[in-house]
């Protein structure tokens, strides 16, 4: 029997992926909303059984927010060669008119706090240079601060007339979702706690100067997380064990989030592109032919758009299959023995999908459709609802971690940047690797093919000549010599180092 | 014993057969006669003496077996590293018949006067058969990690080679290969071999000794007497190929050539070059023979009359040919010594002196001394009459000049005088440094430095200075002046930001008590690395290993410049090292405050945040904030 997921018209999307993955929710806001959940359970972290509902209830924090985002006029007036209090004065006056007045009206504590009003306005600006996306145009009440410990993390909101209230534009579940997935990894829980133990540390200072402005956490309502169909699914593991890999590295912890960031969004994008080829009736594992873009045009290039394309219709395809496959199951097919195989088709079209509506005010009567007219329709319409948001999730995703890139090209296609090639390494190698297993483990683990021996199929298939694929292997063996993460041995023998390998702790 | 030059050279160019023997080491399309296997016959032909090179490796590989030592020898190295040759040389000190050494099999035995059976492995690539392979790695396994004291491997291998074997047969043995990381960690010289297994790593021993050894051994060879006889070389004659040698046995400037030759070859090995023996030979064959208009590049005596009649020796200049100018870019870059020595950018760095000097030297009188004496002095290669002509056609403006690319004879020249007043301004020419001439500014203070810290004296203290300026720079992303102590600051957020403005902790630039900045050699690169810690004890300390572009990129950055090409790597690594003192320092954190548990925490109800300022002078100083956090 299939779970009812709520406020929604039908289930097609959700009963593949979960309810729900968000296009807009790039992977820097899937990991804060995963740390609100993470927080909020954090007597318990990751160790939700499958089968159980996990709930949490996230802070608002309106007071640091406002500080931080809603509150343009700090600088200037710190500028002003002006007695301290009535620095002061002017600030209180300028920020009480732009106030949402949910618990903001007081902000008198912040006089106590700092000794004077330039103390306070460094303090600002410290913050917000951190922030993520602080110079978009994004609403201020979508702007979020580093997370530098749990009085740094809150929801994301619309804030109209003095209301504020989840309108999902940012934080659309897929933090939750991503919060499932670690919990159903083999070992979650140890990932669980050396998080809690890592990034919820009160006492770290930039936690106790978020937590100096925003006094006292606000918070609000609890709410129940959205749904993940499977209990297990390797990729969770691969997820769980990369971020416990990153954490385990000799870095700051606030230098290892961008890493998590990254290696979220890609295996969480993978697992998006897996879920759609296995429901598609695709037994190959999914393929991502990567362009290491260099100064000479190669022929990978037209390769990796192409390949690209591929990964890019597969999630739509994946839903009007899983729309059709309903007329291959026993039930489908009994129904045409019984009196009346059309009322039962419909009836097996609602368990499966929430859909047709029992009580509508539209006028299509649904009762007089044929199954086959009913899954038509329904196959049409959810092809159209995920092109809205699913289905840019694959461009969307993959563009934020730094995957793909029109860099050069009109089309799109998969040339990692920098950024993400470090991840790879930092997540990948143990202290050093060989560049030919490193190659291997990437391709491996992530189904990225760069060199000729990984993209050998390829080469046999005359869909790109070896030579090809042998100067992208070494273009990126020149690029991460450049990020001084290769060391050659010699001219048949290089290496790929990972810098923050823990030598000696404290 | 000289050798009987063959009939036809006998007469004009005595030496004939030796430079052309000579000239097949040199970098032409087929340079296959260096390949230990043909070497023997060629020698044969040309009727010379070869050209020996000490191997102190060998007699230590000798020692070795002799001492009856258990386990196996590996001979490593990169090709041309003359990886089979000191394999037929031990073959042949231990007993071994040549003849049999010529039969192509890859494997041979050889049993000892002490019982033991030595197997001989030239080049493990030529095992082709898996078969085989897996008995030699079997028997390097035994004889490193078990009981096999009977028999033994000596085996020749290139490093991915081996360590790409033993992955393969790990791989399909369903483990892990001991010997594969262990290995690894070896040539990396993250840690010493296992105590059974004796490693010759040849591409190791490329340094400044072996570049000495390979000019001596070339021109100091006997051969050359021959050009006594020589009519193509007399006080009015200049022979280019005989000039290149004189310049190359230092007689006329005690040395100096070979000196920077060396200094750049030196500077390239602890940049992670590694230059082959048989480029050495390359090289040093090129630096005599180069010319371009030479059939591939390469002079033979038949060629020199011709070059001097079309007055054209001073083509052959042998600070061009150190630079492979005489070869199309694509033979020289198939030869990692050129591609090494292009990375100094010699010959397109230079300085306003040098080019003033340069351009205007021969018409300004203030210059005019100088040019005198370090360019006009050098008859051969430097101000030549046709170097004059094409100087004043410049100057002077003369129509074709104007032109598109019209200047660009005289441009070439110029950068081919750059690369002579690299290898012949003398030491303390003030107004000229020599490294000017380099993309190196600061190597010569590198090595300074080094070899200062190799005898355990202190660093001088401009350089000190410089270097911690150029790592708070980098740490804060401020242009601050300080050198008296190291700032390791955050932005709050991620490392990778620009700017830092937040002082997480800082130590002294001197290392005191255990806690500040020290620089030292590290025995294990041989490169002087800063450490920075931060606590007293093993643990708080984190290193930084200077190669010379690192440490040219610290300097660069202190002087208020940043390099562009190669500051992108500089700026990773060092962003890396910047994440890791920031790691140490958030682990004594936490460590403090475990131990503060029982009195009461230090900052009980505030917080402390130390901004870093400027003051007008560029110091940075760190200006606390007290934030009252209450309870």
């Amino acid at each position: 029997m299939r779970p009812k997921i709520d406020g929604v018209d039908y289930a097609v999307d959700e009963h593949i992926w979960g309810h729900r993955l968000h296009d807009a929710q790039l992977p820097h806001l899937t990991v804060l909303e995963f740390l609100g959940v993470l927080g909020s359970n954090a007597d318990n972290p990751l160790k939700a059984a499958p089968n159980e509902q996990v709930s949490y209830r996230p802070q608002r924090q309106m007071k640091l927010r406002g500080l931080l985002f809603n509150n343009p006029y700090v600088e200037s007036i710190r500028e002003k060669s002006l007695p301290d209090e009535d620095k002061w004065r002017e600030w209180k006056t300028r920020f009480a008119l732009d106030a949402t007045e949910i618990d903001d009206a007081d902000m008198e504590y912040l006089r106590r706090a700092f000794l004077s009003f330039d103390d306070f306005a460094k303090a600002i600006e410290l913050l917000r240079s951190s922030a993520f996306e602080a110079r978009s145009n994004k609403r201020w009440s979508s702007k979020f601060v580093f997370p530098f410990g749990p009085d740094a993390l809150y929801e994301d909101l619309r804030v109209v007339g003095g209301k504020a209230s989840n309108d999902r534009l940012f934080f659309g579940r897929t933090g939750e979702l991503l919060y499932l997935m670690l919990c159903r990894a083999e070992r979650g829980s140890e990932l669980g706690e050396k998080l809690i133990g890592r990034l919820f540390n009160v006492s770290a200072p930039m936690n106790r100067l978020a937590r100096t402005l925003q006094g006292k956490p606000q918070f609000s309502e609890a709410k129940d997380v959205g749904y993940l169909p499977q209990a297990s699914n390797p990729r969770f593991d691969r997820l769980c064990d990369d971020w416990l890999a990153i954490l385990s590295r000799d870095m700051p912890i606030y230098d290892a989030l961008e890493h998590l960031i990254a290696s979220a969004g890609l295996n969480m994008l993978l697992y998006f592109l897996e879920r759609a080829k296995t429901q598609v009736g695709d037994a190959e594992p999914v393929e991502l032919v990567c362009e290491i873009v260099s100064r000479e045009r190669t022929k990978v290039r037209a390769l990796s758009g192409d390949s690209y394309q591929a990964n890019q219709s597969l999630s739509l395809r994946a839903v009007r299959a899983a729309v059709e496959q309903i007329r291959l199951c026993d039930e489908w097919a009994k129904a045409a023995e019984t009196d009346d195989p059309d009322g039962e088709r419909l009836c097996l079209m609602r368990a499966w999908f929430q859909w047709p509506p029992v009580d509508t005010d539209d006028e299509t009567d649904y009762e007089k459709m044929t199954g086959d007219e009913l899954v038509r329709m329904l196959a049409d319409k959810a092809e159209t609802r995920h092109e809205g948001h699913f289905g840019k999730i694959h461009a969307a995703w993959s563009r934020s971690i730094g995957l793909s890139s029109r860099r050069l090209s009109r089309r799109n296609r998969y040339a990692p940047n920098d950024r993400l090639l470090k991840t790879l390494v930092v997540s990948i190698v143990e202290d050093r690797m060989q560049f030919d297993e490193f190659l291997h483990e990437v391709r491996a683990r992530y189904g990225l093919v760069i060199g000729d021996a990984e993209g050998a199929h390829l080469v046999r298939a005359k869909t790109v000549d070896q030579d090809a694929l042998s100067d992208n292997r070494g273009n990126l063996e020149t690029r991460l010599v450049g990020l001084g993460l290769v060391r050659r041995l010699s001219d048949s023998c290089s290496f790929v180092e990972n810098p923050f390998v823990s030598k000696g702790e404290v | 014993m000289s050798a009987t030059p063959s009939s036809q050279d006998a007469g004009a160019v005595p030496a004939g057969a030796w430079v052309r023997f000579l000239r097949s080491y040199g970098p032409t399309p087929n340079d296959l006669t260096l390949f230990d296997e043909y070497v023997v016959g060629a020698i044969g032909r040309a009727k010379v003496q070869p050209i020996t090179l000490d191997s102190p490796q060998l007699e230590e590989m000798r020692l070795r077996v002799e001492s009856g030592a258990h386990g196996s020898l590996l001979i490593a190295g990169t090709a041309g590293d003359g990886k089979t040759y000191h394999c037929r040389s031990l073959w042949g000190a231990l007993g071994g018949d040549p003849c049999e050494w010529l039969i192509s099999a890859p494997v041979k035995t050889l049993a000892l006067a002490d019982g033991r059976i030595a197997v001989f492995v030239k080049d493990l690539s030529a095992v082709s058969d898996e078969r085989k392979s897996d008995e030699v790695l079997e028997l390097l396994e035994r004889s490193v990690l078990g009981e096999e004291n009977k028999q033994f491997l000596v085996v020749a291998a290139n490093h991915g080679q081996i360590l790409e074997r033993l992955r393969n047969l790990g791989l399909r043995q369903g483990r892990v290969h001991p010997l594969r990381k262990p290995l690894q960690d070896a040539f990396l010289l993250a840690s010493k071999a296992p105590e059974r297994l004796a490693i010759f790593d040849l591409s190791r021993t490329a340094r400044r000794h072996s570049l000495d050894e390979v000019l001596s051994a070339v021109a100091g060879h006997a051969e050359w007497e021959n050009c006594a006889k020589c009519s193509l070389r007399s006080p009015e004659r200049l022979c280019p190929i005989y000039e290149n040698r004189e310049r190359l046995l230092g007689a006329t400037d005690r040395g100096r050539f070979v000196r920077r030759l060396g200094d750049l070859v030196e500077v390239a090995r602890l940049n992670g070059w590694h230059l082959p023996v048989r480029d050495l030979l390359a090289l040093t064959a090129n630096m005599i023979l180069g010319h371009k208009d030479a059939r591939e590049g390469l002079l033979s005596c038949a060629d020199v009359a011709k070059i001097q009649e079309a007055g054209k020796t001073e083509n052959g200049s042998i600070y061009d040919n150190v630079f492979g100018v005489n070869l199309p870019r694509k033979r020289a870059n198939d030869h990692q010594v050129f591609r090494a020595l292009a990375t100094f950018g010699i010959g397109e760095e230079t300085s306003n002196g040098a080019d003033g000097l340069l351009v205007y030297g021969a018409d300004d009188g203030n210059l005019l001394d100088a040019f005198n004496r370090l360019v006009k002095a050098d008859s051969a290669y430097g101000a030549t009459p046709s170097y004059l002509a094409a100087q004043l056609r410049y100057l002077e403006g003369e129509e074709i000049a104007r032109i598109d690319g019209g200047a660009a004879d005289f441009l070439a020249r110029l950068e081919t005088q750059r690369r002579r007043l690299f290898f012949t301004l003398p030491d303390d020419e003030r107004d000229y440094p020599f490294w000017d001439m380099t993309a190196f500014r600061f190597a010569g203070d590198y090595l300074n430095m080094s070899a200062a810290l190799a005898e355990r004296k202190p660093v001088d203290e401009t350089v000190r200075a410089r270097m911690v300026r150029g790592l708070n720079r980098v740490m804060t992303g401020l242009l601050i002046e300080n050198n008296d102590r190291v700032f390791v600051a955050s932005s709050g957020g991620f490392t990778q930001s620009r700017i830092s403005v937040l002082c997480d902790t800082e130590a002294p630039a001197r290392r005191v008590g255990g806690v500040g900045m020290s620089v030292k050699i590290d025995a294990l690169t041989e490169r002087p690395a800063l450490g920075v810690s931060l606590a007293q004890g093993e643990g708080g300390s984190t290193t930084f290993n200077l190669s010379p572009v690192r440490f040219e990129f610290l300097c660069r950055v202190a002087e208020g410049a940043l390099p562009g090409s190669f500051s992108n790597e500089c700026l990773e690594d060092m962003l890396a090292f910047k994440a890791k003192l920031l790691r140490k320092a958030e682990l004594l954190r936490i460590e403090r405050l475990s131990h503060d548990d029982e009195e009461p925490s230090e900052d009980n109800g505030a917080l402390t945040l130390n901004f870093i300022e400027i003051e007008q002078n560029g110091h940075g100083f760190s200006r606390p904030i007290t934030v009252r956090t209450g309870s």
